[in-house]
């Protein structure tokens, strides 16, 4: 990515779990995504809003 | 361990999403549209109107003495975060639309109302004004907003109940009978005011309360009220609606049915405004059945005895 990603902020890092399974999710600072390991998916984090929409994640399998 | 109310939800490979055709039968609301009509709403247009149904909403938090430290704002539309942060709350603002979560000036996250991505008791307050109503699977939203309370934690939301639009309603399907002799479901499928109490109490909310809200928009044009709804992200997402571009001759012989008063056109909205708590032990619970000490004969046969000593377990369920 060559746009300056905008982090997610950390209060946000401490209540938001995978929408899918519930389970924690993990920050990937680089790709600024939110991954859940559970579900095979990684949510983007767009300006700094967590995209938390199972049709917009990245399935971890096709990476 | 996936409980039933998101087991429900999901198609055969566990992600909701990504199959939903499965139980497309069960949905009555074109998510898709949802989002799309949210995408593209300008809430700023119908500000007065959603500021006055979320100052309704949120007039109760002054009938309690509870502190509130942080709250959920779901599908605030830029009116519900700015009164909670007045009252010194932080907010978290939840969308489904990215865009519109983003506009709250506050911690922004966009979401699923269906599927939720909240730790339990993230919060202590969660206040969904207008927003809970295009939601397929409501019991299911419900269960996860109460599980993101913490105990104790309070729940308010406002809903539009039969009622609301109802004279657009009747002047659509009037017009619609007379244009082709059928009527497409042009408004949203309300729910009944009573089905609101319970549904608060399905999804397991302690001392639930649904007390229902008129307000009546005068609209001296009626192309405004469809301006409006537009505006408010209220188009038609019904998945059952006639697709189809509506014949010309329909909407403008609608809006001239709609009845008039002193020149302007009524609207209703009613709002059911749904209040309840996460449980917790410090709340006034029930007594066990069978923990009573006079037996109802003894209290029925003797009318004029005097009132015994407080006796808890003798409270009317």
């Amino acid at each position: 990515m060559t746009e300056t990603a905008v982090p997610v902020d950390p209060r946000l890092l401490e209540i938001l779990v995978c929408p899918l399974t519930k389970q924690t999710l993990t920050y990937d600072r680089v790709r600024n995504e939110l991954v859940s390991t559970a579900a095979g998916l990684a949510y983007p984090i767009r300006d700094g809003i967590p995209i938390m929409l199972p049709d917009e994640a990245r399935r971890l399998d096709e990476a | 361990m996936l409980s039933d109310y998101r087991r429900e939800g999901l198609g055969s490979n566990g992600r909701a999403g990504h199959d939903r055709s499965m139980n497309e039968s069960m949905h009555v609301f074109d998510r898709t549209a949802v989002r799309r009509h949210r995408d593209r709403a300008r809430p700023g247009d119908v500000e007065d109107i959603l500021r006055d149904c979320a100052e309704r909403l949120l007039d109760r938090l002054d009938d309690t003495h509870h502190r509130f430290g942080r709250a959920l704002d779901v599908g605030g539309r830029c009116v519900v975060a700015p009164l909670l942060r007045e009252r010194g709350i932080e907010v978290v603002s939840t969308d489904l639309s990215p865009v519109q979560a983003g506009q709250n000036g506050s911690l922004a996250v966009a979401a699923d109302e269906e599927f939720l991505p909240f730790a339990p008791a993230s919060f202590d307050l969660v206040v969904a004004s207008l927003s809970l109503h295009w939601i397929n699977d409501l019991p299911g939203s419900l269960i996860q907003l109460r599980r993101a309370l913490r105990p104790d934690g309070l729940f308010l939301a406002s809903l539009p109940a039969l009622g609301t639009l109802a004279e657009l309603r009747a002047a659509l399907t009037e017009a619609e009978a007379t244009l082709s002799g059928g009527a497409a479901p042009r408004i949203s499928p309300f729910p009944d005011l009573r089905d609101c109490a319970g549904l608060l109490q399905r999804a397991g909310f302690a001392l639930p309360v649904a007390d229902a809200d008129d307000i009546t928009l005068l609209y001296a044009d009626p192309l405004a009220l469809l301006r409006d709804l537009r505006a408010a992200g209220e188009t038609n997402a019904v998945r059952l609606r006639d697709k189809r571009i509506p014949p010309a001759a329909l909407f403008p012989m609608a809006l001239s049915l709609l009845p008039r008063q002193d020149g302007r056109v009524p609207i209703t909205l009613r709002l059911a405004m749904l209040t309840g708590w996460a449980p917790a032990p410090s709340q006034p619970q029930p007594l066990k059945p069978g923990s009573g000490t006079i037996s109802l004969t003894q209290a029925l046969s003797e009318p004029d005895a005097p009132p015994s000593p407080p006796n808890p377990a003798g409270s009317a369920r």
